[in-house]
């Protein structure tokens, strides 16, 4: 198990980077960022070196989520009322036929969004939406002006707080629709406005509406009763229900994530299995069984294939999305069981390139798996209780 | 850049790679193909001997395509694989490393003299937008180039499948027949528009063979992916081009958002001549639903156009 030295390691990456050549060369680089279950700190580990960059502080323990260009890292702390914004210190240029990798240092920027409450962030090709339970309300800004450091921010409020999302699409936004008989319930639907705030076209009905996710150019929002599937027509949302197979078990899915590189989606599905959802595909939905209830779960970016489950008994699943089975199975934990807090801690899961890294808050430690042999490497220590995990990073030509 | 370094190293995989697929004497070969004009010349030459499933169909861009799981599915069953290469395809290499398939992946530019996309993109567009040299891999609006797809596609069927040879050759034959037929079509039209009315603007970088082989000057403010966002500088200098009545006509395309060129006719007042279909065919009941109409019906509207101006 390594052991981290944060202001030696830091200083060796910052001596490297000092040294790059004029001349091309490829480098990869991928970071992770780790929030602590306990402590109000987001940690960024070079995971090439296995070394703690820096440790940054922020006002509450945090939630961590990463934009689509990985260049933000956003720390949204519910109970704090603010979200803080970090720079991965990680970017790429476009060339066409190559792509060129900027790496320094990461930092805590200067830029905060307060608001009450703060829960859901959707990157919607730059736009970002940050949405606000306590107020009801989004802010959406681009991430180009947030890494300037002067976001112009645009609010969108809807009729209620409540426990929403929003997804800012082009000169459009789509918020949720409180359930106004009910406003500690789940929204009921989905509303789009233009710039102007007026609405545009119906309200789609989405009972108990809760997970949200892109995948390539859809988007999908999951429902009681099926999955709202969005894309863009002509520069408008089109907006269509999916409903879930009658073949299915009663139940729904409540959190979602896209598929990078397969188009697809992979939600939750009752507390013992997970639901590949192929929107275009004849057989829509294929639910995958799992041993045991589900802790986590997440897809692989790079190796498109491959999605990966975390179970209550300690287990790491890796699911092959084309077969829609368990391709492979290891343990890497003691059990952690759902029985008790939602949020209670238990281990998350993140890809960074080549490496699959499980965090194992209870025992203090991130376990780090080969995504080619799934075979479980080196363990890193980290003090605390290390919980959230968001890993940015990849290959390209420096110069 | 990733995806283009793996692409090249894959394509030289799949040059070297023997043919995997096995005799189809009594099931008909499976072949996917990776777009709607390929699934169209794969079924003239293949026939009713062949399986055929298109990834992106009518009307469907393959330069933003996003393969789904189903796809992999189909890949991974096929016994041949029909692709356009010259990095046409930005999918194509996740797929057929999530599909582990084993079938041959034919690349049918092969034998086609590539050309580079136009120099004005590599220079007007600035910033992060500029490319290097890259290959247009719109080969197939060239009616010549179609015949070396065709006589590809024969040939990867006959190894896949020796017992069909003989229908597949004579499909590709009686097909090249009518694809020179519709070539002396298309060059009598354009015969018939004033040399100094053949230049047109068009949505993305896609009608480059077509202007070498026929003599119609197309210029686009998108480059050669759809991907690419067109710079203010380009849409102005086309605006410039039009005003200056260099340019005869202007055309959306079908695979496009039309909000560009829609934009450059409310500024210059030029009305736009009708939709092109540049790298996919028609539904079937449009005018382009299969290959060969696609390319009488873009003359068509080129021609209508140029002369009703």
């Amino acid at each position: 198990m390594k052991n981290l030295c944060v202001s030696a390691s830091g200083l060796a990456l910052l001596l490297g980077l000092a040294t790059v050549p004029s001349f091309a060369e490829e480098r990869t680089a991928w970071r992770l960022f780790v929030s602590d279950h306990a402590a109000a700190v987001v940690h960024a580990i070079d995971m090439e070196s296995g070394q703690m960059l820096e440790t940054f502080n922020v006002k509450v323990p945090t939630s961590l989520y990463r934009s689509d260009s990985g260049r933000t890292v956003f720390a949204v702390q519910g109970k704090g009322d603010v979200i803080s914004v970090l720079s991965s210190g990680i970017s790429f240029g476009d060339h066409g036929d190559h792509g060129d990798i900027h790496v320094e240092a990461p930092k805590l920027l200067d830029v905060t969004f307060e608001g009450k409450k703060p829960s859901h962030f959707v990157d919607h090709g730059g736009d970002i939406a940050l949405f606000f339970d306590g107020e009801g309300k989004a802010r959406m800004t681009r991430e180009a002006d947030i890494l300037e450091g002067k976001p112009a921010i645009r609010e969108v409020a809807t009729s209620a707080p409540h426990h929403g999302v929003a997804v800012a699409m082009g000169e459009f936004a789509l918020t949720t629709v409180p359930n106004f008989e009910k406003p500690d319930e789940l929204p009921v639907g989905i509303r789009v406005t233009d710039r102007s705030g007026a609405t545009v076209g119906d309200v789609h009905s989405c009972p108990d509406l809760h997970g949200e996710a892109a995948s390539g150019n859809l988007l999908a929002i999951a429902c009681a009763k099926g999955v709202l599937v969005i894309k863009q027509e002509g520069g408008k949302p089109s907006i269509e229900m999916l409903p879930y197979d009658q073949a299915l078990p009663e139940g729904k899915s409540t959190t979602l994530v896209g598929g990078r590189g397969l188009q697809y989606f992979l939600g939750n599905y009752g507390p013992n299995a997970v639901l590949l959802i192929d929107p275009r595909s004849e057989e829509a939905f294929r639910l995958i069984d799992l041993p045991t209830r589900r802790v986590h779960f997440t897809v692989d970016p790079v190796r498109a294939k491959f999605a990966y489950v975390f179970t209550e008994d300690g287990q790491l699943h890796r699911i092959d999305v084309v077969a829609g089975k368990i391709d492979a199975s290891l343990k890497l934990t003691d059990p952690y069981s759902m029985d008790g807090h939602w949020s209670d801690p238990r281990p998350r899961i993140a890809v960074a390139g080549s490496r699959i890294v499980v965090s194992d808050p209870l025992k203090g430690a991130l376990h780090v798996v080969d995504a080619e042999s799934f075979k479980q490497g080196t363990d890193i220590a980290l003090e605390g209780k290390p919980f959230n995990l968001v890993a940015v990073g990849g290959s390209g030509e420096t110069h | 850049m990733l995806r283009t370094i793996g692409f090249a190293s894959l394509m030289s995989v799949i040059t070297l790679s023997p043919f995997a697929a096995t005799s189809a004497s009594a099931e008909a070969l499976k072949v996917v193909a990776s777009f709607s004009i390929i699934g169209d010349f794969a079924q003239n030459v293949g026939g009713d001997r062949i399986e055929l499933t298109t990834l992106v169909g009518p009307d469907g861009d393959a330069h933003v395509y996003e393969p789904s799981p189903a796809d992999a599915v189909k890949m991974s069953k096929a016994d041949v694989v029909l692709v356009n290469g010259l990095q046409f395809e930005g999918f194509l290499q996740r797929l057929v490393e999530a599909s582990a398939t084993k079938a041959a992946v034919v690349e049918l530019t092969k034998g086609v003299e590539p050309i580079k996309m136009k120099e004005e993109h590599e220079h007007a567009a600035g910033g992060d937008h500029h490319h290097h040299g890259d290959l247009d891999p719109h080969a197939f609006q060239s009616i010549a180039n179609a015949k070396i797809y065709v006589k590809n596609i024969a040939d990867a069927f006959c190894t896949a499948d020796a017992a069909g040879c003989d229908s597949y050759k004579a499909n590709a034959s009686a097909y090249t027949a009518k694809l020179d037929a519709t070539e002396a079509e298309v060059k009598a039209a354009v015969a018939s528009i004033p040399r100094e009315k053949r230049t047109i603007i068009t949505s993305h970088d896609a009608f480059g063979y077509l202007e070498a082989a026929y003599g119609v000057t197309v210029l686009a403010p998108e480059g050669i992916s759809t991907e690419a966002e067109a710079s203010a500088a380009d849409v102005a200098a086309l605006i410039s081009q039009v005003r200056g009545d260099k340019a005869s006509a202007i055309f959306v395309e079908n695979i496009t958002n039309p909000r560009l060129i829609e934009q450059i006719s409310a500024e210059t007042g030029v009305k736009v001549g009708g939709t092109l279909y540049s790298d996919a065919l028609s539904k079937a009941d449009g005018p382009a639903a299969t290959y060969i109409d696609m390319m009488k019906a873009n003359i068509a509207t080129i021609k209508g156009a140029i002369l009703g101006s």
